[in-house]
């Protein structure tokens, strides 16, 4: 949609199309259809081979003065990684009764090396600084507790549902970073797995969902569904 | 995507009934000169946004900009869907926003410079009205004031 804008307003365009059957409906100018799943529209993350023969193969379509031109990037790379990542429902939770807290102090160490290794990370969201993320947890806590629990932290524009998953999407990232730090070989669907199989945080995070989803504000019970499922 | 019919029942579903809308034909701007002598711009509906800047949230229609010079450490991902894997954009932000691969483009000579800017929109949108009216025009204008010829459209 954004590119027929664009193309409209005089530049030339072109698209990666993650979905054949929603471009060809959409018809963009011009897109490259790619086999790899959403989340890595470039192929596959460190690869910039591929990533640079994605973005050739995308570039090369500028050339169509007219469109819509729709054309397939060579499958043969599709991969092994799943289409859509394991959920919450479909991972037996291992351990009960650890402590969260003591947990997530363990993965700051590991997550501080990922940063520093990386110079990235995608902790950020709350803007709140992960050595201060027990404070997030003794938040989750309450709310799983049934309390009314808020964070002096959330800006008076974020509603509360909203800030729930943001607080749940910075510590998720800071463990799936610590992870990648302690297992850099592993897969998404195994970094998945670890986290709602095996870490404390995960069983949490299963409490604050069954309780947003039994709220009765449908903005709660909406949030819930994007925090675990 | 792989194929839809190699996809989980659930997921194919989901794409199956999304209400993407039906249009006819394609407006064109046809390429005035060679790709070497060409500004490029990258924009994103993956939901990224400078840290700092105002997240989005679900069905938000408006955009981010981001400055084609921000370094990596500094972009988030405020689409934080469960329904993708994270795991690549978090090792590699070029799988998702080739920032850095476009620049060895530029180096190499291969396209002519990067736009000051790129921008990024909200993905997995239902409701496009204020992006064609509003906010997609308005990126339109942008782009064409920073002198860019072509644009380079990456989903989440």
């Amino acid at each position: 949609m954004i590119a027929r804008v664009l193309e409209a307003a005089g530049l030339c365009t072109t698209s990666i199309s993650l979905v054949r059957e929603h471009t060809e409906k959409i018809k963009p100018p011009r897109a490259l259809f790619v086999p790899f799943p959403f989340g890595s529209a470039l192929g596959r993350p460190n690869d910039p081979d591929l990533q640079h023969r994605v973005i050739r193969a995308a570039l090369d379509l500028l050339s169509q003065p007219a469109g819509p031109v729709l054309r397939d990037f060579p499958d043969d790379e599709s991969g092994t990684e799943p289409a859509a990542p394991v959920q919450a429902s479909a991972v037996a939770a291992a351990m009960d009764g650890a402590d969260v807290a003591m947990e997530t102090t363990q993965m700051r160490r590991y997550h501080e090396q990922w940063a520093e290794r990386t110079g990235r990370t995608t902790v950020g969201l709350t803007g709140i600084a992960p050595a201060r993320f027990r404070g997030v947890i003794r938040f989750l806590e309450a709310l799983a507790d049934g309390s009314e629990a808020d964070m002096r932290e959330r800006p008076p524009d974020v509603p509360l549902p909203v800030y729930i998953r943001r607080c749940v999407d910075d510590l998720k990232a800071m463990y799936y970073e610590a992870r990648m730090t302690m297992k850099p070989e592993a897969s998404g669907e195994d970094i998945a797995r670890w986290f709602w199989g095996e870490t404390a945080l995960a069983q949490l995070v299963r409490r604050v969902k069954d309780r947003m989803e039994a709220a009765e504000d449908p903005a709660m019970k909406g949030a819930a569904f994007g925090i675990a499922r | 995507m792989p194929k839809l019919d190699r996809l989980p029942e659930v997921n194919r579903n989901a794409l199956l009934t999304f209400p993407a809308p039906v249009n006819d034909g394609a407006p064109c701007s046809p390429l005035a000169k060679p790709l070497s002598a060409c500004r490029v711009a990258l924009v994103t509906t993956a939901g990224l946004h400078m840290r700092g800047d105002v997240a989005f949230v679900s069905g938000d229609q408006s955009y981010r900009v981001i400055p084609s010079a921000t370094p990596g450490g500094e972009i988030l991902q405020s689409h934080s869907s469960i329904g993708f894997d994270h795991v690549p954009f978090q090792r590699d932000m070029n799988v998702t926003f080739p920032v850095d691969r476009l620049r060895e483009l530029a180096d190499r000579g291969t396209i002519g410079s990067l736009a000051t800017n790129f921008y990024s929109f909200m993905g997995a949108q239902r409701g496009w009205d204020r992006i064609q009216s509003e906010t997609a025009p308005a990126v339109a204008k942008a782009l064409l004031a920073d002198g860019v010829d072509a644009v380079f459209l990456t989903p989440t």
